[in-house]
């Protein structure tokens, strides 16, 4: 009931609110106002769950087995929370600074609703649709501003990820045909016995889907432009919402769908993220400009992530849930702070980079701990080197574009401070992200629940 | 007949990057079009070798799996209103840029980066004020970047 209404929410007021024009104050913090009662269903709905339980609901009261299953557990139920979070965030930033397109806070609402539909199915092809539902509403989003950048940004976005998408399609397609099924654990259960090259071919369609939506190293080449170019609302929304998709993807399909895959491709992924961490790092140095460096940043902190999957087991896959948490919550602080000029907001960006670099006070300190845990926990000195290396080279880059940005003398050059609001709201969002460094305790005992529930689909 | 669909679908994953890999942006839609018809054609084939199809069949009769002729009217659906999006995108694109050459957009790309680069420069030796983040390639008129 509680699921059906999480998805209800954002699903009818987003349908309503693209029919009005989003340009009027009312209008756009409705969409805010839509957004924070999404987030609250679905903080009750993680209250409900975070104890391994599960919330599940089969559509048009079908039998289990012929109508769509909708399943919440603790791992979809926190990204959910976290993207409509970043969405909020996001929309109360513009809806605060003066919306500039008819249809922006109605795609933000439909954009939630996609991304809540998806992180909660337990149906491969229904991922698929609200996938699509999230993707589409972010195709347009991304265009949003209407200037050359935004336009250049939009089409190369769109026509990557779209690409991205059909290969997911044709992975769907591929795993109907070997397991016959589409519900997730029938999946799961089947592909034990299928041929094993098929299996890996699989494997191999979903991991290109998904890396191409996170931006990881080698499917990186849209992101710099696309992030560089949107407007930093915008921005923050593709990396703190969209990007979840991708993570979330990659812990879902990789650990309960192609477990014995995932443990093959293991020395593989850690390669590939080690070489996300260092080639982001390094271009993110030699950037200027600071939304391309942030861009850089993204796709070295998404190496991260990969690097916890990679290595696996639980405490990996733990550093992995809270560290694409923490992350998100870090990109949608950075770009929303860089978007804004005045008192409070060299702060605000200053905790943000503290927290990417993992330094104590800040969130990021604890994700970067579970990291150096399994950096140990495998028993890697490499990786525990690398990992050092890394948080060295965020800490040099943020910290130019800190002084770049707001060490600036000359006062012309710095512009007129953006309305108060706005900043309170950055100021807000570095303060959740250092209560969350403080006290850790929610955060790491939830990511705990969300690896056991992860895990608990797989062993019967 | 798997093996038609295989090289059906496989033709036309190979025709639709050929085409995605094209500067012109018109033909690099028709490439994700094509694509997009692939994972069709390919859902469907993962539907055959179960008998007739599910209307009309006499009882008692082998009955072919119905359910991803859904999934494809489902895909379909999905593929039309993506294309249909990225065409407008396209279509704003050449009203805005003048041109659908992905690299005429890129050399509107390239003037930003001088324009950046100028900016660091007068950042370095403190020259001036330095112009606004984000703004010159923006404002530059539509021929700013044609040069190259």
């Amino acid at each position: 009931m509680l699921l059906s209404i999480a998805l209800l929410v954002p699903w009818v007021s987003g349908a309503l609110l693209v029919a009005l024009d989003g340009r009027r104050r009312a209008v756009a913090w409705l969409a805010v106002v839509a957004l924070a009662a999404n987030l609250a269903v679905l903080g009750v709905l993680a209250a409900e769950v975070s104890t391994g339980g599960v919330a599940q609901v089969v559509t048009g009261g079908w039998p289990v087995g012929v109508g769509i299953v909708l399943r919440a557990d603790a791992l979809g139920v926190a990204f959910a929370a976290l993207s409509v979070l970043v969405l909020l965030a996001a929309a109360a930033h513009e809806a605060i600074g003066g919306v500039r397109s008819r249809t922006f806070p109605g795609l933000v609402v439909l954009l939630s609703a996609g991304l809540t539909g998806l992180f909660v199915t337990a149906d491969v092809f229904s991922f698929y649709v609200f996938f699509e539902l999230a993707m589409t509403a972010s195709y347009a989003l991304s265009a949003y501003g209407g200037k050359r950048r935004q336009l250049r940004a939009a089409l190369v976005f769109t026509a990557v990820n779209l690409l991205g998408s059909f290969i997911f399609l044709l992975s769907v397609a591929g795993a109907y045909r070997v397991t016959g099924a589409l519900a997730m654990d029938q999946v799961a259960q089947r592909l034990l016995t299928v041929n094993p090259n098929a299996a890996v071919l699989i494997a191999a369609g979903f991991f290109t889907a998904f890396s191409v939506k996170l931006g990881l190293f080698p499917f990186h080449f849209w992101l710099p432009t696309v992030y560089a170019g949107a407007r930093p609302a915008v921005a923050a929304i593709l990396s703190g919402a969209v990007a979840n998709i991708g993570s979330y993807g990659l812990l879902r399909f990789g650990v309960a769908l192609f477990p014995e895959q995932l443990r093959l491709a293991g020395v593989a992924l850690v390669v590939l993220g080690a070489a996300s961490i260092v080639y982001g790092g390094v271009m993110a140095v030699a950037r200027g400009d600071a939304a391309e460096m942030l861009a850089y940043s993204a796709i070295g902190q998404v190496g991260y992530v990969l690097v916890a999957l990679g290595v696996g087991g639980p405490v990996g896959l733990t550093a992995a849930v809270l560290y694409s948490a923490v992350n998100s919550l870090n990109k949608a602080l950075l770009f929303l702070a860089s978007g804004v000029r005045g008192a409070l907001v060299a702060a605000a960006f200053a905790l943000g980079a503290l927290s990417v670099a993992g330094v104590p006070p800040a969130a990021g300190f604890v994700g970067k701990l579970e990291l150096f845990r399994t950096g140990v926990v495998a028993g890697s000195a490499a990786l525990v080197v690398l990992l050092v290396v890394g948080s060295a080279l965020s800490l040099v880059y943020l910290f130019q574009v800190y002084q770049r940005r707001f060490w600036r003398a000359d006062p012309q050059a710095v512009g007129a401070a953006s309305p108060l609001a706005q900043r309170l709201l950055t100021a807000a969002l570095a303060l959740l992200v250092l209560a969350l460094g403080v006290w850790p305790e929610p955060l790491l005992a939830f990511s705990g629940h969300a690896v056991e529930a992860l895990l608990a689909g797989n062993s019967p | 007949m798997i093996l038609a669909f295989a090289l059906a679908a496989a033709f036309l994953f190979g025709s639709g990057a050929y085409l995605l890999l094209k500067r012109d942006l018109i033909r690099m839609v028709a490439g994700i079009m094509l694509i997009s018809q692939c994972a069709v054609v390919t859902i469907i084939a993962a539907s055959l070798g179960r008998g007739r199809a599910a209307i009309a069949v006499a009882p008692g009769d082998p009955v072919s799996d119905p359910l991803p002729q859904a999934l494809a009217l489902t895909a379909l659906v999905i593929g039309l209103a993506t294309v249909a999006l990225l065409l407008a995108l396209v279509h704003r694109a050449v009203v805005v840029f003048r041109t659908a050459e992905q690299d005429r957009l890129a050399a509107t790309e390239a003037a930003h980066e001088a324009a950046l680069e100028r900016e660091r420069r007068a950042d370095r030796e403190e020259v001036g004020p330095a112009p606004e983040e984000a703004g010159p390639a923006e404002e530059e008129p539509a021929d700013g970047g044609r040069a190259r």
